[in-house]
C-alpha cells in the first residue's frame, strides 16, 4: 500500500480527519519535479490552531509565489492521529502532497508559544527525523524555526539547526537562496549553516559557546572561532509594509477553525511600551500599511476566497492612524457584496462604532477589554495606558449601544502587585455594574453578563520584566482565592482563572537556558505533548523530567536574574536594547509611565536599525 | 432562474461532514462571480440546496446543487464559474439550467444509484445473500429514524440489487415516504448471511427523478 492509502485507512479510524486530509480550496499544488526547493512549514499544534495563524498564511504565500519552491503544510497529529501513526508505521505528513516531512530539504517551524516544545520534539520523532541536529545526516531536512519564541530559543538549541528571528518574508526567502546555493556547491552540511550565518537575523545555535559561572548563571555565550558567526544577532525587519509581499488568495478550510475569515494585518508593531508584553517590544516599530494598498487586498481577498468577513488584525488596531476612514471606506466598498468588517473589539470608539452600525454588520459579541491590572497604580507599573476614566467611557458607550456582555482581562503576580491591587479587580467590576445601571433601561440591553479572566503573569525575554521572578504558586493560589471571594459579592460576575502550573513551565521555559533541552527531552519522552491543552498538561510529568535531569526549575523561573548577569538571549538582538529595558524596569519600580512613543522617541533602540524609524 | 450543478466528492474529500459542505458551498458561490441571489435578512446567504446529503465518508460522482440565480446566464459561464470556484476532488461534470417554477432539486429526486465495494472477511457472503433478498417478499430490519430506531420493511426500497465487480450496485429509493440506506442494505445482507458486515465504500453513481412518463432518469437529463 502507497502511503496516502496508509494514511486513508488511519483516517476512518481518528476523531477529525477534516485535520489530517487536505485537498482544500486554495492549497498550492504544484509537481515536485518542477521545483528546486521543497520546503515543508509545521504548525506544531492542531490544524484549527495552526490554520488561524496569519504568519503562517504569509510565508506560505511568500513561499509559494516562486516558481522554484514548493511550500507544504503539517500540523502535530492530535494525540489519536500520532498513536494510530506510530502503530501503523506511518510518518508525518504534509497535507498537499502526503509526503513524508523527512523527505523535505527544509523543515519551518514556527514557535508561538513555549507550551509547543514538546510538540516540535514530537512532531520531529512522527516524522522520523532525529531529534538532535549532530545525529542528522545529508538527508535529513535542515531544521529552521521561527517566531516570537525564537528570541529566547536557548532551550531548543540543540534540536533546531537555524532560528530565524523576526520579521519572516525576507528572511525566510533568503534561507532558500542558500539552500539552493549550497546544494549546487555539493558542499557538507555544515557549510549551509555557514552561508544562513550571513544572512540578517539568522541565529546558528551550533555556532555559539556558552560557558557558566560556578553559581549556575551564564558566564558568556561566544561565537565559536572560524565560523565568522556575529557576535550578536540582530532581528531581520520588513522595512516598507506596503512593498511586502501579502496573500491575495487563502486557502479556504472546510471544517471549523479558530479564525475562520479574512485576516487582513494593518500594521505590524505596537507603540504603547507595555512593559509585561513581548510583542510589543519584539515587532518594533509601528510600520503600516497604506489605506490604498489595504483596500486592494480585500478586494482582491473577497473574489478570491468568498469569505463574508474581513477581520483587520494587528497588536492595537485602534491605534492605526486613519482608523475611521479605512473602515468607512471597507464598509462602503463591501456592504453590497455583504462582507462584514470586524475589528478585534478592544476600543470602542464612538466613530467608529457609528460607521460599522451603518450596515449592521458590527458584531455584537461580547466587548472584551484588557486592564491588566485592577488599580491604577499597577497600570502605571506596567505602563498600560488605560484609565478608570477610559475603562468607564468605553463600558458605558458599549452598554448605549446595545452590548450587554463585557469581558475583561487580568493578570495576577505583575511585579509589585499588592491585595489591594487584586482587590481593585472586583471594585472595577462593581463600577461596570454601576456603568450598566446608570443607562436607563430602555436603552440598554437586559442581562448584563461581566466575565473576568485573570492569568498568571509570566516574565517574558526583550521586556522589562524579563529579570523579575514570577510569582511562587502558593501566593498565586492565595490572591486567586482572595479575588475569588471578593468577586462573589459582586453580582452577575463570572470569575475564570487557572492553576499556575502551566504557566510557570512556561515562565521556566521562557527565560531558560540550553541546559533545559534535557529536561524538554526527557518530558517529551515520558509523555508530554500538546501541554497548552489543558485536557493533556502533565505538570507531574514535568516535575518528574526537572528531577530526572537535576535542574531546579525556580532557578529560571521564579528567581530574579541579576541585573549585570548575562541573560540566556543577550547575543541576540530584538531592536529594543538592554539599557532601555533597564531604564523601564527602573520606571515601573518607581511607578513612572512612559509615554507612547508616536508622541515622541523614548530611546528604545530601534533607531539603531536604518530605516525602521522615520 | 436556477442551475444545477452537477458535481463529485472524491475520496480525499469524503470525511467532510454535509454541513461543512453547505457551508463551503456558500463560500464557493460567492467567489463565483455569478448573479447569484441571496437570502433577505441579517445574514443574508446564497439561496441553494442540495438534491441529497451525501453520509460521510461516501463518495460521489453523482452530487446535485441547486442555486438560484437573480439574472440570466449563460450555461456554458456557470460551468466554468463553478469549476473555478471549487478544488479538484470537487470535480464539476456539468450544469442545467431550469426555471424558478420548476420543483427544487430536492424535490424531484426520488431514487439513488450506488456502487458498493466490499472487502475482507463477509464480503461473499453478502454476494451470495443478493439472490434470497430479492426473492424475499419483505425483509425487516432495524432502522434509525428521527423518533428512535424501529422495525420496518425494507426490501420495497431496494429497486434493483446486481453483483458487481467488487461489490454490488443498487438503485435505491430516496424520497420522504420510502428510502433505504446503501449502508443498511450491505448490512441486512450480511446478517442473513449470518457473516460479519464487510468493510464497505459506498460511492453514488446518480441521483434520479422521474420524467413525464413516469421513467426514472438521472436528474441532469429530466
Amino acid at each position: 500500500m502507497n502511503l496516502s492509502d496508509r494514511i486513508e485507512a488511519l483516517l476512518a479510524q481518528v476523531q477529525k480527519p477534516v485535520r489530517y486530509m487536505g485537498g482544500e480550496f486554495g492549497a498550492a499544488m504544484k509537481d515536485a519535479g518542477d521545483v528546486d526547493v521543497r520546503y515543508a512549514f509545521l504548525f506544531p499544534d492542531t490544524y484549527e490552531v495552526g490554520m488561524s495563524h496569519l504568519g503562517m498564511r504569509i510565508l506560505y504565500d511568500a513561499l509559494n509565489r516562486r516558481e522554484d519552491v514548493w511550500c507544504e503544510r503539517a500540523f502535530t497529529p492530535w494525540v489519536d492521529m500520532a498513536d494510530a501513526m506510530r502503530a501503523e508505521g506511518v510518518p508525518l505528513f504534509t497535507l498537499e502532497s502526503r509526503t513524508p516531512v523527512r523527505e523535505f530539504d527544509l523543515l519551518g517551524i514556527t514557535l508561538q508559544y513555549e507550551m509547543s516544545y514538546t510538540n516540535v520534539l514530537e512532531s520531529l520523532d512522527l516524522a522520523g527525523i532525529p531529534l538532535r541536529r549532530e545525529e542528522r545526516g545529508s538527508d535529513d531536512p535542515f531544521v529552521i524555526c521561527g517566531g516570537p519564541c525564537a528570541f529566547n530559543p536557548e532551550p531548543l538549541a540543540p534540536f533546531v539547526d537555524l532560528f530565524a528571528l523576526g520579521d519572516g518574508e525576507e528572511e525566510t526567502l533568503a534561507t532558500v537562496d542558500a539552500y539552493k546555493a549550497w546544494k549546487r556547491s555539493g558542499a557538507p552540511r555544515e557549510e549551509y549553516l555557514r552561508m544562513c550565518a550571513k544572512i540578517p537575523g539568522i541565529y546558528v545555535p551550533s555556532f555559539y559557546d556558552v560557558t557558566y559561572n560556578s553559581d549556575g548563571t551564564i558566564a558568556a555565550v561566544t561565537p565559536k572561532p572560524g565560523t565568522d558567526a556575529p557576535e550578536v544577532v540582530r532581528k531581520a525587519m520588513v522595512r516598507d509594509l506596503n512593498a511586502a509581499v501579502y496573500p491575495e488568495s487563502l486557502i479556504v478550510p472546510y471544517g471549523e477553525i479558530v479564525h475562520n475569515r479574512i485576516m487582513l494585518e494593518i500594521f505590524r508593531g505596537c507603540t504603547r511600551g507595555c512593559r509585561f508584553c513581548q510583542a510589543g517590544m519584539i515587532y518594533r516599530p509601528v510600520r503600516e500599511r497604506s489605506r490604498q494598498r489595504l483596500m486592494a487586498l480585500a478586494e482582491k481577498l473577497v473574489a478570491s476566497t468568498g469569505y463574508d468577513e474581513i477581520s483587520l488584525m494587528s497588536l492595537s488596531s485602534g491605534d492605526y492612524s486613519c482608523l475611521p476612514e479605512l473602515a468607512h471606506d471597507m464598509v462602503e466598498r463591501f456592504a453590497r457584496k455583504r462582507v462584514k468588517i470586524s475589528l478585534p473589539s478592544q476600543r470602542i470608539d464612538a466613530v467608529l462604532t457609528d460607521t460599522l452600525k451603518e450596515t449592521q454588520k458590527v458584531r455584537k459579541t461580547a466587548l472584551t477589554l484588557a486592564p491588566e491590572a485592577g488599580t491604577q497604580r499597577l497600570r502605571d507599573v506596567i505602563n498600560k495606558g488605560v484609565t478608570e476614566e477610559d475603562l468607564v467611557r468605553s463600558v458605558t458607550d458599549a452598554f448605549e449601544q446595545g452590548w450587554s456582555a463585557v469581558k475583561f482581562y487580568f493578570m495576577i503576580g505583575l511585579p509589585t502587585e499588592t491585595d489591594e491591587d487584586v482587590l481593585g479587580i472586583a471594585e472595577l467590576a462593581r463600577l461596570v455594574r454601576r456603568c450598566y445601571f446608570s443607562v436607563p433601561k430602555e436603552r440598554r440591553a437586559p442581562g448584563l453578563r461581566i466575565t473576568v479572566s485573570a492569568s498568571v503573569f509570566v516574565p517574558k525575554p526583550f521586556t522589562p520584566f524579563q529579570w523579575c521572578g514570577q510569582l511562587e504558586s502558593g501566593e498565586v493560589i492565595r490572591r486567586q482565592k482572595l479575588l475569588r471571594d471578593e468577586l462573589r459579592t459582586v453580582k452577575g460576575v463570572d470569575f475564570k482563572y487557572h492553576a499556575p502550573d502551566v504557566s510557570y513551565i512556561e515562565a521556566v521555559f521562557a527565560r531558560g537556558d540550553r541546559r533545559l533541552a534535557d529536561v524538554l527531552e526527557r518530558a517529551w519522552r515520558l509523555g508530554c505533548r500538546f501541554d497548552g491543552w489543558s485536557d493533556q498538561f502533565r505538570y507531574d510529568l514535568w516535575l518528574q523530567a526537572f528531577a530526572d535531569c537535576g535542574v531546579d526549575p525556580a532557578f529560571y523561573g521564579l528567581r530574579e536574574f541579576g541585573l549585570d548577569e548575562v541573560l540566556p538571549w543577550d547575543h541576540l538582538d530584538a531592536g529594543v536594547t538592554k539599557e532601555f529595558l533597564r531604564r523601564e524596569w527602573d520606571k515601573a519600580q518607581r511607578g513612572e509611565r512612559t509615554q507612547d512613543c508616536r508622541k515622541g522617541c523614548v530611546g528604545c533602540g530601534m533607531k539603531r536599525y536604518e530605516g525602521a524609524c522615520v | 432562474m436556477r442551475m444545477l450543478v452537477r458535481f463529485g466528492k472524491r475520496p480525499r474529500l469524503r470525511f467532510i461532514s454535509h454541513l461543512d459542505l453547505q457551508r463551503f458551498m456558500q463560500m464557493a458561490l460567492n467567489r463565483t462571480g455569478l448573479p447569484i441571489a441571496y437570502s433577505q435578512g441579517f445574514n443574508p446567504h446564497p439561496l441553494m440546496s442540495f438534491a441529497s446529503a451525501l453520509a460521510l465518508g461516501w463518495t460521489s460522482d453523482y452530487e446535485v446543487l441547486d442555486v438560484r440565480l437573480s439574472a440570466p446566464m449563460g450555461r456554458r459561464r456557470c460551468e466554468e464559474a463553478m469549476r473555478s470556484a471549487l478544488p479538484e476532488d470537487l470535480p464539476v461534470y456539468g450544469v442545467r439550467l431550469v426555471d424558478d417554477r420548476d420543483p427544487a432539486a430536492m424535490a424531484v429526486v426520488c431514487a439513488s444509484d450506488y456502487h458498493v465495494a466490499l472487502s475482507g472477511e463477509g464480503a461473499e457472503a453478502v454476494l451470495d445473500a443478493i439472490p434470497g433478498f430479492l426473492a424475499a417478499e419483505q425483509v425487516f430490519a432495524m432502522k434509525k429514524t428521527k423518533s428512535g430506531e424501529r422495525e420496518v420493511d425494507i426490501r420495497p426500497g431496494a429497486l434493483s440489487l446486481v453483483p458487481s465487480g467488487d461489490g454490488f450496485d443498487a438503485r435505491l429509493a430516496l424520497t420522504e415516504k420510502l428510502s433505504l440506506k446503501a449502508d443498511l442494505l450491505a448490512r441486512v445482507l450480511a446478517e442473513r448471511a449470518g457473516a460479519d458486515c464487510p468493510e464497505l465504500r459506498v460511492h453514488r453513481t446518480a441521483l434520479l427523478g422521474r420524467d413525464e412518463a413516469g421513467e426514472l432518469k438521472p436528474l441532469m437529463e429530466l
